[in-house]
């Protein structure tokens, strides 16, 4: 994660005057929502059914977790993959320094993985002066860009083909295009240099599977399964919970996976990796390894609610269907993984400390839990982490203890509820005073942003007691 | 004859009293016995959504021990209808007023669903012929599931055309006190709102839900526009009393 925070309000503000990434994201967004829909529609008859079958297999996963990590170690070793294991972060970004520094590596080209994002391996190796080389399109654009991931699924989505040429012919002085086709053409010749001299290819992993001690890795594009086949070298780097127990349970994920993301039914290229190139292979790398990282998710894992963002395999459509992220794009966000799920797995993996203040870009609309493939309840886990943020819950994420309370908030919801449970103070307070002047002066002092309901909107005429007029309708009993 | 209670909301009873009193009017006139708490105040929608669980309990619990007798509690809201019949076993879930907690949510049910499901009404619209759109409120139309009830009686109204909004279900911004602790997002999702409701063309917007149309209604005269965002339970009353809108 980034040391250099802007404050919450700054960077709502300066994202909501970006009217062009805010545009470019809206357009993709409701692409993106209409192409899930027909998907769904088209080709799934049961889709509700599929989502239980992958909740079930999800959960069963992880509630033996242990025994499918100690299942799938075996299994991989057995197929000639070298398994490795890291807690933290930094453990992982070590591994794969001291794996290089083994073979005298100098450079490395990665295939798409947001847990490379999440470990901050791009800047950990930058340090050591080693240079990571995106082949993902969206993530290509975004490195000679100087930017970070705005989405999951879709990196570089908040620009448009014709911001893309112009990065384009800026970083690689190219010929200034706009045609999706003749950007590829671009990229391609781009990468194809890099790729000649590639040693060692990095990426991340869809699912393992436990039994086969295999991994499966979708993508678009093809570069990725460049990294995967044209080094000696592989390494997989895999969030503990990826592993599931069985091919099948894997499958269901995958058919859930492309048409929740991007609407597609099925991924270009399937990639399922079974161990390094055997006698007689024509191609393959020499070496695979897995790198299996923990980084907070046993601790998630333990807790009685959060443990369901498990589940999660990062298909964006959460994202995909906030409002609040269409508004504001996944930079706001600040952390790696932004929008409904970022809000949950953020403050958990990162601590809620650094990350709490995205609970505040939900307004618990609900449409985040309805679209996820695997069931997450994402819109009651934000209530929750809400709860824990200002201290009212018995297990609390990572960092609560240094949760800074909002001390003025917390006095005005005591009060609110003093209110809310004297029936004669509350018809009092509210057949004399305006309800919304109420909390307008009453929120003052913990929120001074107030002010802006009345400057973006009427506020209502108030001409009646409720109270009175009620007790003469005809067929009332008023008690 | 049918006896009911009647929640009338906190908004209801602050700012939209005209809505409330059309509301009820509805019931009586299909010889519906309405049941007035004086003292009912608020489902803690508020304090719930901030994540004050503590004192939203406390609220919950008051809530229940007021409405005592076994009559169904008729809400005309989704947003707090959903709070009271949903919202609140999640909040008890390991609590051992449970179950007392369960048997309350059991009798919430939103206006529309009671009058739509429960009465099936039958409405003689008097109104000149007109156009509408619609916004549905996403706690009713996700946790209380009550806008397709909304929408049954608007259909029953024969001058009444519903032209479907695009982007019907995405929020409008409100959120309850998320308007309040991020406007300026709030503001720009209400703006996104305010547009397809102009695609339409229509003059008119109905919504169930009092905070949405606070939200919608508001920002819309503060641009000066000529749409009018109409309460559903206002609507409807005038529509088959051939008062003008
Ligand atoms: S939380 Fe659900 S919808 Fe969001 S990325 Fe994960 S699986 Fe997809």
């Amino acid at each position: 994660m980034s040391s250099e925070k802007i404050a919450h309000e700054e960077i709502v503000r300066i994202k909501l005057n970006d009217t062009q990434m805010r545009e470019n994201l809206m357009t993709a967004m409701h692409t993106l929502q209409k192409n899930r829909l027909k998907v769904i529609e088209n080709k799934f008859e049961d889709w509700e059914g599929l989502r239980t079958k992958a909740k079930k297999a999800k959960n069963n996963a992880l509630m033996s977790l242990k025994d499918r990590l100690l299942e799938f170690e075996k299994n991989a070793q057995k197929n000639g993959m070298k398994v490795h294991w890291a807690s933290s972060d930094e453990d992982a970004c070590e591994l794969i320094y001291e794996l290089m520094k083994q073979k005298k590596i100098t450079k490395i080209l990665k295939g798409k993985s947001m847990a490379s994002e999440e470990i901050g391996l791009n800047h950990y190796l930058e340090k050591k002066g080693i240079k990571a080389i995106e082949t993902d399109l969206g993530e290509l654009i975004l490195q000679l860009n100087g930017e970070s991931p705005v989405h999951i699924v879709v990196p570089a989505i908040h620009r448009n083909r014709n911001e893309v040429g112009q990065i384009f012919k800026e970083k690689l002085g190219a010929k200034l295009e706009s045609e999706p086709e003749k950007l590829n053409a671009i990229a391609r010749e781009h990468l194809r240099a890099e790729f000649e001299e590639l040693k060692l290819g990095l990426s991340g992993v869809n699912f393992a599977m436990s039994k086969e001690g295999a991994f499966w890795l979708i993508e678009n594009e093809g570069n990725g399964r460049m990294c995967t086949t044209a080094p000696d070298i592989h390494i997989a780097l895999c969030g503990i919970e990826k592993v599931m127990e069985s091919f099948e349970d894997a499958a269901t994920m995958v058919s859930l996976l492309t048409p929740s993301a991007t609407g597609q039914f099925i991924p270009t290229y399937n990639n399922i990796i079974t161990a390094p190139r055997k006698n007689g292979d024509l191609d393959g790398p020499k070496e695979v390894h897995i790198i299996l990282f923990d980084h907070h998710r046993s601790d998630m894992l333990a807790h009685e609610d959060y443990y369901e963002a498990l589940r999660c395999i990062r298909c964006g459509a959460c994202m995909n269907f906030c409002p609040v992220y269409d508004q504001i794009g996944g930079h706001t966000y600040q952390t790696i993984y932004p929008g409904p799920i970022g809000e949950v797995i953020s403050p958990n993996l990162f601590g809620i400390d650094q990350t709490g203040d995205i609970l505040n870009f939900c307004s618990l609309c609900g449409r985040c839990s309805e679209v996820c493939p695997v069931k997450i309840p994402l819109a009651e886990l934000i209530r929750k982490l809400r709860a824990d943020k200002v201290g009212q819950r018995q297990n609390p994420p990572l960092g609560a203890e240094f949760m800074h309370k909002n001390k003025g908030e917390s006095f005005v919801f005591k009060q609110f509820k003093n209110l809310a449970t004297n029936g004669e103070r509350w018809r009092f307070s509210l057949s004399k005073a305006h309800y919304f002047n109420y909390f307008i002066q009453n929120f003052k002092h913990s929120l001074p942003v107030i002010k802006k309901w009345s400057a973006f909107k009427e506020l209502p005429q108030i001409k009646k007691d409720l109270y009175k007029e009620v007790q003469n309708i005809q067929g009332v009993v008023y008690e | 004859m049918k006896k009911i209670y009647f929640y009338a909301t906190c908004l209801g009873t602050a700012a939209m009293q005209e809505s409330i009193i059309n509301a009820i009017k509805l019931l009586t006139r299909e010889g519906i016995e309405v049941i007035f708490k004086k003292n009912q105040t608020c489902c803690a929608q508020p304090s719930f959504n901030s994540g004050y669980f503590k004192e939203s309990k406390e609220i919950a619990l008051y809530n229940v021990n007021l409405f005592e007798k076994d009559y169904p509690i008729v809400v005309p809201s989704g947003s707090c209808a959903g709070m009271m019949s949903h919202d609140y076993i999640e909040l008890f879930k390991k609590d051992k007023e449970l179950e007392r907690v369960e048997k309350f949510s059991k009798r919430i049910i939103e206006l529309s669903q009671y009058l739509d499901k429960v009465l099936n009404v039958n409405y003689e619209d008097k109104g000149e012929p007109i156009k509408v759109t619609w916004h549905s409120n996403c706690h009713a139309l996700r946790v209380q599931k009550s806008i397709e009830s909304s929408k049954n009686l608007i259909k029953r109204l024969k001058n009444v055309e519903l032209i479907d909004l695009e982007y019907e279900e995405e929020c409008c911004g409100f959120g309850g006190t998320f308007s309040v602790k991020e406007p300026e997002i709030s503001n720009a999702m209400v703006k996104t709102k305010i547009k397809d409701i102009q695609n339409t063309g229509v003059k008119y917007l109905i919504s169930g839900d009092g905070g949405c149309l606070l939200n919608i209604d508001g920002t819309m005269k503060k641009m000066g526009l000529d749409i009018k965002g109409v309460h559903l339970y206002d609507f409807l009353l005038k529509r088959i009393e051939g008062e003008r809108l």
